[in-house]
């Protein structure tokens, strides 16, 4: 029987693809899928490909650093998990030439290193990409380096106690992330070498890092003992939590493609319910007719959920090749920063694409589609016994139980779906509430029109038929203003995320660093740069102190378990004096030091830091996400060590700044005159434009102990970063906004019949085709106009509450947007349903009038 | 075959109960040709959906093909029909997304003999389609969708067939065509036909005549007056 039913069902969908009904469930079961699998297609490749590039930024999956050398038990456990280990040593050294001297940052790495990615080193003719570190008895030398020390390849250079050759210049590390930690030139060399260095010593500064490579499984085993490490005091960087910053814009984008496919799906849906509301209507004399003949109510649930079913697989295979496409697009647009080696497709996202087509079928479409079971054999005698539709609330709530489900399978929270969903329930009981009285008010100004004009009596009589179809109308009225309110907001949300973007990297953005200026150079170094570059930042003091003890604890013992690794506590921290809170910065907790207000004891800590016996701690701003990590809050006491004096200090403010601004930023700041008697240098940022840049040789020669960084390579990348992501968000502002159009294609075709006999009717007394058609015209221009006052409403709701939680946006009214609009909606709506009408205005009335019964 | 006992059809509608049927038996044996004639309204539609199993009585037996419809539920009904009643509408009831040899089929996919192409295509034959077994219902004229009609009617072998003023909508030329074309196919399968009519010379065609007045039925012999007689002495009433 059911091969029957099958039979019988695919039949009759392949005539009925003719069908305006059917050609819009499919097109809107396509977009809904080719929207989903694209961007799940998209950011799982993205995802894995990110961690990917993240391994090879840290240089391994895992990475274990500290003090002292790693015992062979540990490294047993990690190989036994399934890792490959690479050792690396770090340590600074002066290294010299002849008579030239310079500290350097000393990289040692074995013969395994790099796990990941290619190192670009010259090895003498011209940059190339190599897989491996300089070999025993070579090393290689940063460019920087080798212009201060005036080197070349195949010149000797003294580390420690042996020489070695310089066989490369290393423009780029694979495992080097874009940052620049180290302000001391690197140099490579190979771990058999080190012992004769003989650097390593009882109490040298040497950090030694074990870098391991491995399957996911592997780092799943060990997360146990990472936790231990941590606890005992390993810096622990794990790739799944330490992904490099390509900046707050990709996660940003990421959530907005997120968003973008939910409301390309949630248009899909409601496009979906309206061509369903048709097909079924549409169906119900087969329905009668079949009962008629036999056929029992589960056999036509059958017949017509096959029917159904077999047009959303169809949608979704298309769909899911469209989505696919689409994702290479993406990709393709994104390309050139991403890694080159993105990880193949993955067969999930397909199946949520699937997932996703049958879950819209059956919550927006099921309980429309019940009623064919409810049809009596009876209407094939008398047409007017139609089944009662289903009953609106249990459409909505179908539907709304669906749609949370997606939101909770796409968003992976809970909490974050069922609030959604409650408030999407409530502002849908709003909303009919509001377009009624919307409605009611549209239709009451139009009665009130005096004109005696065509135009006036059009939209007279206009409002006059939607006012008739006042149920048929709201339900119009709700599917329209839920489509502007997607559109509007994908674009508003899209227009906001890319002024902040470019607002955050200004073309003056900083492209260049000065560090290590020293107090005699500060004036002459000012006088030089400042007339020529644009844009640039103050000059900020910079003392280098170490964390020794916090609230009277050993740092380690005072902070979290977890952070008792944590950088901060292990190097020397880069501490600044500023009287004002820096450009950028903001106080978040606390207050920032007072100007005149406690000058007494200002000078009560003043005086005890010069008597080296301190008794009130100075008071110091620390940067809000290291206080998190660290598990500090205002009134800590924190010691630290600069040169052989020891300064008590208590947080009383927290600072949240922006790590991306390509500004100096400090971790803490102090109060000026404290440490004004410690050496310090100083540290600026300024943008250097392009026929400016001789300055830069200038710089070199007159101030050669001032170290200067062009982060133009860095800027470079993130500004790239920028414009493809913009690019691939257009690329989904495109699939949502033709998710709307087929909302307006689904709920167009739906009221088709309708209009056809009102039209006719209007024929058969007498209108003419300019009449009706100005009819038709007022009347969707109406309902446009409507529609798209309500959807600037809910548009502009619903970005306030997505800027504040999910964006991380200023909110903003957003005026241009109720204009746009209600314009924009009479004249879409008005322009499309009068096209879609034409073909009913030119028919006879009695085909008109007929249709609605041969339907 | 049909055997109704005192069925009576009412509707109520706010406050207000109209009996459309009242007290009205009648039995169809095996063979038999029956009309059913009234007036516009007089009801006839809904005793032909009652006998059917469309519909339920309010009151009342029913007896098709010795099963009690009273019961059975609407699904035990559905299947009762399915392959041993056939239909003739007044409106054709053709799906139009159907070819005229899919939709002669449809009877059959909804019985065992699903798949039997060729039968359908038989009987389009017998009905004269033959040629215009690909085309769509709004391909044909409505006489030719009518004979598309019949041939569903007759195709899965039916012990009954139902047929609603089946010459309601088509002029009298094709009217009369159709009509022969009914009772020819009536005769060679021998099937039991319950025809609903206000047409008085198709009434005549069967063997037995009941009028319908005031939810009532009574015999009558349609060979004893004129079509024009019959409309007159039914407005007197």
């Amino acid at each position: 029987m059911s091969n029957l039913n099958a039979r019988l069902a695919l039949r009759s969908l392949k005539r009925d693809l003719r069908a305006a009904d059917v050609r819009a469930l499919f097109v809107a079961l396509m977009l809904a899928v080719a929207a989903s699998t694209m961007i799940a297609f998209f950011l799982d490749r993205l995802d894995r490909g990110l961690e990917r590039q993240a391994s090879q930024m840290l240089g391994g999956d895992v990475v274990l650093e500290q003090r002292d050398p790693f015992s062979e038990d540990l490294r047993t456990q990690l190989e036994d998990a399934g890792f490959t280990l690479s050792d690396q040593v770090d340590l600074v050294s002066m290294i010299s030439r002849g008579d030239r001297f310079q500290p350097a940052s000393l990289k040692a790495v074995d013969d395994i290193y790099p796990h990941y990615g290619t190192s670009m080193v010259d090895l003498g003719e011209g940059t190339e990409q190599v897989a491996s570190g300089p070999p025993a008895g070579e090393a290689w030398a940063d460019p920087r380096l080798a212009q201060l020390i005036d080197i070349e390849i195949g010149d000797s250079v003294q580390v420690g106690q042996t020489e070695l050759t310089i066989s490369g210049i290393i423009e780029r590390e694979a495992d080097q992330s874009g940052g620049f930690g180290s302000f001391n030139p690197r140099l490579m060399l190979n771990t058999a070498d080190l012992e004769a260095t003989g650097l390593i010593q009882e109490g040298s500064r040497v950090e030694f890092e074990i870098l391991a490579a491995g399957p996911p499984q592997a780092l799943d085993a060990v997360q146990g003992l990472l936790n231990e490490l941590r606890r005992d005091g390993v810096e622990v960087s794990d790739v799944r939590v330490d992904q490099p910053q390509l900046g707050n814009a990709l996660e940003r984008a990421e959530s907005y493609l997120g968003l973008a496919g939910l409301a390309a799906v949630l248009l899909a849906g409601v496009a979906v319910a309206m061509s369903t509301r048709r097909y079924v209507e549409r169906h119900l004399d087969t329905a009668a007719l079949l009962r008629c003949f036999g056929a029992s109510q589960h056999q036509l649930v059958v017949i017509f959920s096959i029917q159904l079913l077999g047009l959303a697989l169809v949608a979704s295979l298309l769909g899911a090749i469209l989505g696919l496409a689409g994702q290479a697009a993406l990709l393709w647009l994104l390309a050139s920063f991403l890694p080159m080696t993105l990880p193949p497709p993955g067969i999930m996202p397909l199946g949520l694409g699937v997932l996703t087509a049958f879950a819209v079928l059956i919550g927006f479409a099921g309980p429309t589609l019940l009623r064919i079971k409810r049809v009596s054999a009876l209407k094939v005698l008398r047409r007017e016994l139609d089944p009662l539709p289903p009953a609106a609330w249990l459409v909505v709530s179908v539907a709304s139980l669906v749609f949370g489900g997606l939101l909770w399978l796409y968003s992976g929270s809970l909490p974050l779906a069922m609030a959604l969903l409650v408030g999407g329930a409530a502002l849908l009981g709003v909303l009919w509430g509001i377009s009624m009285l919307l409605l009611n008010g549209v239709l009451r100004g139009v009665q009130a029109l005096s004109g005696k004009g065509p135009w006036s009596q059009a939209l007279r009589l206009g409002g006059r038929q939607l006012g008739r179809r006042r149920q048929a109308g709201l339900g119009q009225l709700m599917a329209f203003s839920v489509t502007f309110f997607a559109m509007a907001m994908i674009v508003l949300v899209r227009g906001d995320l890319l002024n902040t973007w470019q607002d955050q990297l200004p073309d003056d953005t900083p492209n260049y660093f000065a560090i290590n200026i020293q107090p005699s150079e500060r004036d002459d170094f000012e006088n030089v740069v400042s007339p020529r570059a644009e844009a640039q930042s103050e000059l900020y003091p910079m003392v280098r102190g170490r964390v020794i003890s916090i609230n009277d604890q050993d740092p380690r013992e005072a902070v979290r378990p977890d952070a008792r690794g944590d950088n901060s506590l292990r190097r020397e921290l880069n501490l600044t004096w500023q009287a004002e809170v820096p450009e950028g910065n903001e106080i978040v907790a606390g207050e920032w030091f007072a100007d005149d207000e406690g000058a007494d004891e200002q000078q009560g800590w003043m005086n005890e830091v010069d008597a080296t016996a301190q008794a009130v701690p100075v008071p110091i701003s620390v940067e809000d996400g290291l206080a998190e990590r660290l598990g500090l809050t205002l009134g800590d006491q924190i010691t630290f060590a600069v040169g052989s004096d020891e300064i008590t200090t208590e947080i009383t403010s927290l600072r949240s700044l922006n790590w991306d601004s390509f500004r100096p930023n400090f971790f803490v700041i102090f109060p000026p005159e404290v440490l004004e008697s410690f050496g310090h240098s100083y540290i600026t940022a300024f943008f250097l434009p392009e026929e400016e840049q001789s300055l830069i040789n200038q710089l070199v020669r007159d101030f050669p102990g001032v170290s200067l960084l062009n982060v133009e390579a860095i800027l470079g990348q993130v500004r790239d970063v920028l414009t493809q992501v913009t690019r691939a968000v257009e690329l989904v502002l495109i699939l949502v906004l033709l998710a709307g159009v087929s909302v307006l294609y689904a709920a167009l075709t739906a009221s088709r019949p309708v209009r056809a006999h009102e039209s006719g009717l209007l024929r058969v007394f007498g209108a003419g085709e300019t009449m009706i058609s100005r009819i038709q015209g007022a009347e969707f221009a109406l309902l446009g106009l409507a529609s798209g006052l309500l959807g600037a409403a809910l548009a502009e709701l619903a970005t306030a509450v997505l800027y504040l939680y999910l964006l991380d946006l200023a909110p903003r009214v957003h005026p241009e947007l109720w204009l746009a609009l209600p314009i924009g909606g009479a004249l879409l709506i008005g322009v499309i349903g009068h096209g879609l009408s034409r073909s009913l205005r030119k028919q006879a009335p009695a085909a008109s009038l007929g249709l609605l019964g041969e339907a | 075959m049909l055997h109704a006992e005192r069925l009576t059809k009412s509707v109520t509608s706010g406050e207000r109960t109209l009996t459309i049927l009242h007290d009205l038996s009648l039995s169809v044996a095996a063979g038999e040709s029956v009309a059913i004639l009234g007036k516009s309204g007089a009801g006839k539609s809904t005793l032909l959906g009652l006998l059917a199993g469309l519909d339920t009585p309010t009151d009342g037996e029913l007896n098709l093909f010795g099963h009690p419809l009273s019961r059975l539920d609407e699904d035990g009904r559905a299947s009762l029909r399915a392959g041993r009643v056939g239909f003739v509408f007044q409106n054709f009831q053709l799906l139009p997304t159907l070819s005229a040899l899919e939709n002669v089929l449809l009877p059959l996919e909804l019985s065992p003999r699903a798949g039997e192409t060729d039968t359908a295509a038989q009987w389009l034959t017998r009905v004269g389609l033959g040629e215009r077994q690909g085309h769509l219902p709004k391909q044909l004229s409505g006489g030719e969708q009518q004979r598309v009609a019949i041939a569903r009617a007759f195709v899965s072998d039916p012990e009954l067939v139902f047929a609603d003023e089946p010459t309601g909508n088509l002029d009298p030329d094709t009217g009369a065509q159709i009509i022969d074309l009914l009772f020819e196919l009536n005769h060679q399968a021998g099937t039991t036909l319950i025809l609903v009519t206000h047409d008085h010379a198709l009434a005549r065609r069967c063997d037995r005549c009941l009028r319908l007045i005031d939810g009532r039925l009574d015999a009558f012999d349609p060979h004893t007056l004129a079509s024009d007689t019959l409309e007159s002495e039914e407005a007197k009433t």
